[in-house]
């Protein structure tokens, strides 16, 4: 056989090989897509490989890993080889994974019902009442179809000899389905050919039995159930599995603060109103899900939910405590309970697991420490999984004596030679490497049972430690391919043709979320605008002129909270350091950078919304301040660049973006800004005054327009006119008012009437003024009119707030004694 | 044998700065029916008039009432009026006992016929944690081969010596770690220490939640107000059932003790408990007026307090 792939692929005794069975033997399930690697020209493997990373970056698919709003996006990582499993070993385990389904789903009944296996001593009441994932407000509350589990998911490792064993079980939001979909769709695209002819299972009837078991159980209603996917929001490590996930399945992805419960039943909050919710299903941990009941300090969680899912008025999936099942102190007791409950044996063993919590398990776990891997009892722990064998004397003594302190928090777990398979040296063309893997396997609720995903997530230990396989440590993955001797059932759920009936135009169910975070973000993207366009000009001014203590300009920025308040006897010194600190400083509130934090955070929770080219430029214009110049000409230079970024930010948003409510409120938001800073700007410039101030177009950016109707100076007469009156220039007063009107009575049509008198008495004021009476320094009546509208731009905003917004506050919790 | 009947009244009264546009509540207000214990009468009046209201049994038996205000306010006041009847305790200060190993081994006994209620109140919960220090300090008056009531009485004695009541030392959150190291509480800290002592000994406890009569120095009138809500522990021993101690005033509680409901700790049973939007800076006010009645001919009307 062709040596060359295998030249550098470990041969091993140690370990299971998934590729090889001896020697250079290949196993025959391996052949033919061994054969294709062997025959591909290495312009062609590049190609495949270059294919694979376009998708995923073009998908977006990433995996955060850690909680930051910026550069935390990490590409998801994935191999370009399946794993490969033939039919009668994928017969056996997805056999034992419907068992182990079935009989955690009866261990639940049983533990938040009668509690009859702690009765007959089965089940120790340490593991359970002991347990700080045991919800007692959730014991006795009826699961509709009797099912707890609807989607279960175990960590699955194959030991030398060749068993499969459970290492985890996931029982309350099982994460890695959605990935392995994502998987699917990428590795079979790259060897298409292969994935037919091999006959490899499909994934998708596995996601229909899903929907439809949700939808099943759902109560009564008098339409089609309401499903929602509930997500933690962003920062999660998962997200992006949460919203392909929601998108494939068609539910709509809410967080926390977009359900509400009432009258027992929860509501999805939506601009047009409330819509009832059916079903949720949840990636959201147990704890966090209501404050009033379980942890009180969960501030995104839907206060009331356990109530309403006690009074059967909602599904949740999987049920409120199940989390209880992923402790792996449970693991020893399984073949007992499964004898009593199933009447059968356990057919996939667990790997050996003892609870410290014993007395008698914990010194017999301080014994053989070099040969366990000592873990967190319980998943609300954040304790880190810790090797015995890596530990020197002083970290041992130390473990031990946390052990000792604390023992119902560790289980210690026999360690598991994991099983290598092949993968792709992305380094080398023709190179096969070889690293651990583990199988993460999928089970949901079926009327006929337990139905198991045919496939899998695969996951790929790193380079530098075979014994861990965590995405958080660098891990990778691969697609897992089941093969059959039947027919491949091709049912999809991805539409592969539209009927003209089934177009989907934007409609109102945006959640009243999303829609404020499009407000603010529009607020925002013109408040930095704003920001960087009064610095620049004064910056110039100082550079140009050394003084700048007593300028309209400098008055501006102190309004607005640009500028401290004091600085008439500041020292050129003071002066430089406070304005480097305006444009740089993102601790200072009021600073152009700490706008631009708060636009990214913003747009970091629009991220399902904004393209992947709005969140690059905000990042980069984030990144550009990071460091901070010393010269006031640098200083410059990135304000240049904050101002040309914002200028792109809103061309997206005027080209990119459908015209649904959600643009609408954003340029609301747009509008309502720019009205209150043009106002106040005009009014301080007319205060001082003396002639038209040269920065006044600038700060408009309408130099070239009045450059182009006129040729003098700038004078006061043409310059209210284009600045003010002038219609079809988009920086002026009246652009920005009758525009808001416009939108106003859009969204009237949609919603109602919206409260608008103080706006519509200030434009028809500005629509009277006179340009022989009014366009002048000292008109009075000028002023006024200015003055009403910015008032009725704050009071707009708060209107809008109040109206569409306000129930998506956040709750908070509180006890009395 | 002794009846004694009390009226407790339990006002709590929230004032925001700004309003309150949805309140949730949970109520640990009403006393439960113990074998000393009868509720008489009991109502909780409520202002502004909740739109929701339900009343269930909790995991442990108490009784428990929601609320939802969704009217806009800015106060909240909550009255809970009970009439109760508690009956003097029988038995005599520290009933026999067997040793608290004994008790210890046969409730960690594996294997058929556990005793699950008291294992509930056997492990960490979410204010107590078992640490070994908490042992260590028990293990002074845990003797070897020691009677388990004697023991508890003479533990609760040793807390009472130890530590000071200071109202301003801690907050609910304060680690038991803590206030080993400080020795200042109150009772809702003295009663969460010595749970941890016994727990850590692994011995069942649990904390009660209830009123306390201050009995008024000779000759004074009694405060309005001056009572406020109270917490001690009790203690399992197979055989005899749970038995109550004071850390607080070092006794063994008797008619003067009005039980509301237990738990594994004040989490458990928290008296309100609640979810709101909005609100802003608010200030809380909690008033226990406890007044000792003339027993009347009333009969228990215990019926009408089963949940709906």
């Amino acid at each position: 056989m062709p040596r060359q792939l295998l030249a550098h692929y470990p041969q091993t005794d140690t370990r299971y090989d998934e590729l090889l069975s001896g020697p250079w033997a290949l196993r025959p399930h391996w052949r033919s897509l061994f054969d294709t690697l062997v025959r591909a020209r290495p312009e062609q493997m590049q190609e495949r490989l270059s294919s694979m990373r376009r998708q995923i970056r073009e998908n977006g698919v990433t995996y955060n890993v850690y909680a930051d709003p910026r550069g935390v996006e990490r590409p998801w990582e994935l191999d370009a080889l399946p794993l490969i499993i033939p039919p009668d070993e994928w017969e056996q385990i997805s056999g034992a994974i419907a068992q182990r389904a079935e009989l955690l789903n009866r261990i639940l009944l049983d533990v938040y019902g009668p509690q009859q296996m702690l009765e007959e001593g089965l089940l120790p009441p340490a593991l359970i009442y002991g347990h700080s994932g045991f919800l007692r407000p959730c014991h006795g509350m009826a699961v509709p179809g009797n099912i707890h589990l609807h989607l279960y998911a175990a960590d699955l490792a194959r030991s030398p000899d060749g068993r499969w064993w459970v290492l985890n079980d996931r029982t309350q939001a099982p994460s890695g389905a959605g990935y392995s979909l994502e998987n699917r769709l990428v590795i079979s695209r790259i060897f298409s050919e292969q994935f037919r002819d091999l006959r490899v299972e499909h994934l998708a009837s596995f996601f229909a039995t899903l929907r439809d078991t949700l939808a099943q159980h759902a109560p009564q209603s008098d339409g089609p159930p309401l499903i929602v996917l509930l997500t933690p929001g962003p920062y999660n490590e998962t997200y992006f599995e949460h919203a392909y996930l929601a998108r494939y399945l068609g539910f709509p992805l809410v967080e926390g603060s977009d359900l509400m419960v009432r009258d027992g039943c929860v509501w999805l909050k939506n601009l047009s109103g409330l819509r009832r919710v059916h079903v949720i299903l949840r990636r959201l941990d147990d704890d966090f899900c209501d404050p009033l009941e379980l942890d009180g300090e969960s501030a995104i969680g839907v206060p009331g939910l356990v109530e309403a899912a006690r009074q059967g008025n909602v599904l949740i999936a999987n049920s409120l405590g199940s989390n209880l099942l992923e402790s792996g102190a449970l693991l020893g007791f399984l073949p007992r309970l499964c004898r009593r409950l199933l009447g059968e044996e356990l057919a996939m063993p667990s790997l050996a697991t003892w609870w410290c919590g014993e007395e008698a398990a914990l010194e017999d776990a301080i014994e053989k420490l070099d040969k366990l891997v000592i873990k967190p009892a319980f998943p609300q722990l954040r304790i880190q999984s810790v090797f015995g064998q890596d530990l020197d004397r002083r970290e041992r003594a130390a473990l031990i004596a946390r052990m000792r302190a604390r023992p119902h928090h560790y289980v210690a777990q026999e360690l598991v030679q994991l099983s290598q398979a092949p993968v792709w040296d992305t380094q080398h063309p023709r190179r096969l490497a070889a690293r651990a893997v583990g199988l993460r396997v999928f089970a949901c609720a079926s009327p006929d049972g337990y139905v198991v995903m045919p496939g899998g997530l695969t996951r790929v230990a790193s380079e530098r430690d075979a014994r861990v396989i965590a995405m958080q440590r660098g891990g990778s993955s691969k697609d897992t391919w089941v093969l059959t001797h039947g027919t491949v059932n091709t049912f999809s759920l991805l539409r592969r043709s539209v009927g003209p009936s089934e177009l989907v135009r934007a409609g109102t169910k945006l959640s009243s979320r999303v829609v404020e975070n499009l407000f603010w973000f529009g607020r925002y993207c013109e408040r930095s605008d704003n920001t960087a366009r009064l610095l620049r000009a004064l910056i110039a001014q100082h550079i140009e002129h050394g003084d700048i203590a007593d300028h309209a300009l400098t008055r501006l920025c102190q309004q607005k909270g640009i500028l401290p308040k004091d600085l008439d006897d500041a020292s050129i010194g003071d002066l430089e350091a406070a304005l480097r600190a305006a444009a740089l400083d993102a601790a200072q509130p009021g600073s152009l950078a700490s706008g631009l934090h708060q636009l990214s955070n913003v747009a970091f929770s629009l991220r399902e919304r904004l393209s992947i080219d709005n969140w690059r430029i905000i990042s980069r214009l984030a990144d550009d301040l990071n460091d901070v110049p010393t010269e006031l000409g640098e200083v410059l230079e990135r304000l240049d660049r904050s101002v040309l970024a914002m200028m792109t930010l809103s061309g997206f948003a005027l080209d990119g973006m459908t015209r649904d409510q959600g643009w609408r409120f954003l340029s609301v938001g747009r509008r309502i800004e720019r009205l209150q800073f043009m106002s106040r700007v005009l009014r301080e410039a007319l205060a001082d005054g003396g002639d038209t101030p040269d920065w006044l177009l600038e700060l408009a950016d309408s130099t070239i327009t009045y450059r182009s109707r006129y040729m003098t100076r700038p004078q006061w007469l043409p310059v209210i006119d284009l600045l003010v009156a002038d219609e079809t220039n988009p920086r002026s007063i009246a652009y920005q008012a009758l525009g808001l009107t416009d939108y106003l009575a859009r969204l009237a049509a949609h919603f109602g009437t919206i409260e608008s008198a103080a706006l519509s008495d200030a434009v028809a004021d500005m629509l009277a003024l006179r340009a022989d009476a009014d366009f002048r320094a000292g008109s009075p009546r000028l002023l006024a009119v200015l003055e009403a509208l910015g008032t009725a731009a704050y009071t707009l905003s708060e209107q809008l707030g109040r109206r569409f917004f306000s129930h998506a506050a956040t709750p908070w919790p509180g006890s009395s004694s | 044998m002794k009846r004694l009947r009390y009226n407790v009244l339990h006002e709590t009264r929230y004032a925001y700065a700004r309003p309150v546009s949805l309140s949730r509540q949970m109520l640990h207000l009403t006393p439960r029916q113990t074998p000393r214990q009868i509720t008489l009468e009991h109502a909780v009046d409520i202002d502004p008039v909740p739109a929701e209201r339900r009343a269930r049994r909790d995991y442990f038996g108490n009784l428990v009432d929601s609320f939802t205000v969704s009217a806009a306010h800015d106060e909240l006041v909550v009255v809970a009026d009970s009439t109760v009847e508690v009956t003097g305790r029988e038995a005599a200060d520290s009933p026999a006992s067997p040793s608290w190993e004994h008790v210890r081994d046969r409730l960690h006994q594996v294997g058929p016929a556990p005793l699950l209620e008291p294992c509930q109140f056997l492990y960490a919960s979410p204010h107590i944690e078992p640490l070994a220090v908490l042992g260590r300090y028990a293990r002074l008056d845990f003797h070897r081969g020691r009677p388990l009531f004697e023991a508890a009485s003479a533990l609760m004695q040793r807390i009472h010596r130890d530590f000071e009541f200071d109202p301003e030392a801690t907050t609910v959150s304060t680690p038991l770690e803590t206030l080993l190291k400080e020795r200042r509480g109150v009772c809702q800290d003295f009663a969460h220490f010595m749970i941890g002592c016994l727990r850590a000994l692994g011995l069942p406890a649990r904390y009660v939640s209830g009123y306390l009569l201050t009995l008024p120095p000779p000759g004074k009138p009694r405060l309005i107000g001056a009572d406020a809500s109270h917490a001690w522990v009790s203690v399992f021993c197979p055989g005899t059932g749970w038995i109550d101690f004071d850390p607080t005033n070092c006794v063994q509680p008797d008619d003067q003790h009005i039980t509301v409901g237990w738990g594994r700790d004040f989490s458990d049973v928290t008296p309100m408990r609640g979810v709101i939007l909005g609100g802003g800076e608010h200030t809380i006010e909690v008033c226990v007026t406890v007044t000792p009645e003339a027993p009347a001919d009333r009969s228990p009307i215990a019926g009408a307090l089963e949940p709906d």
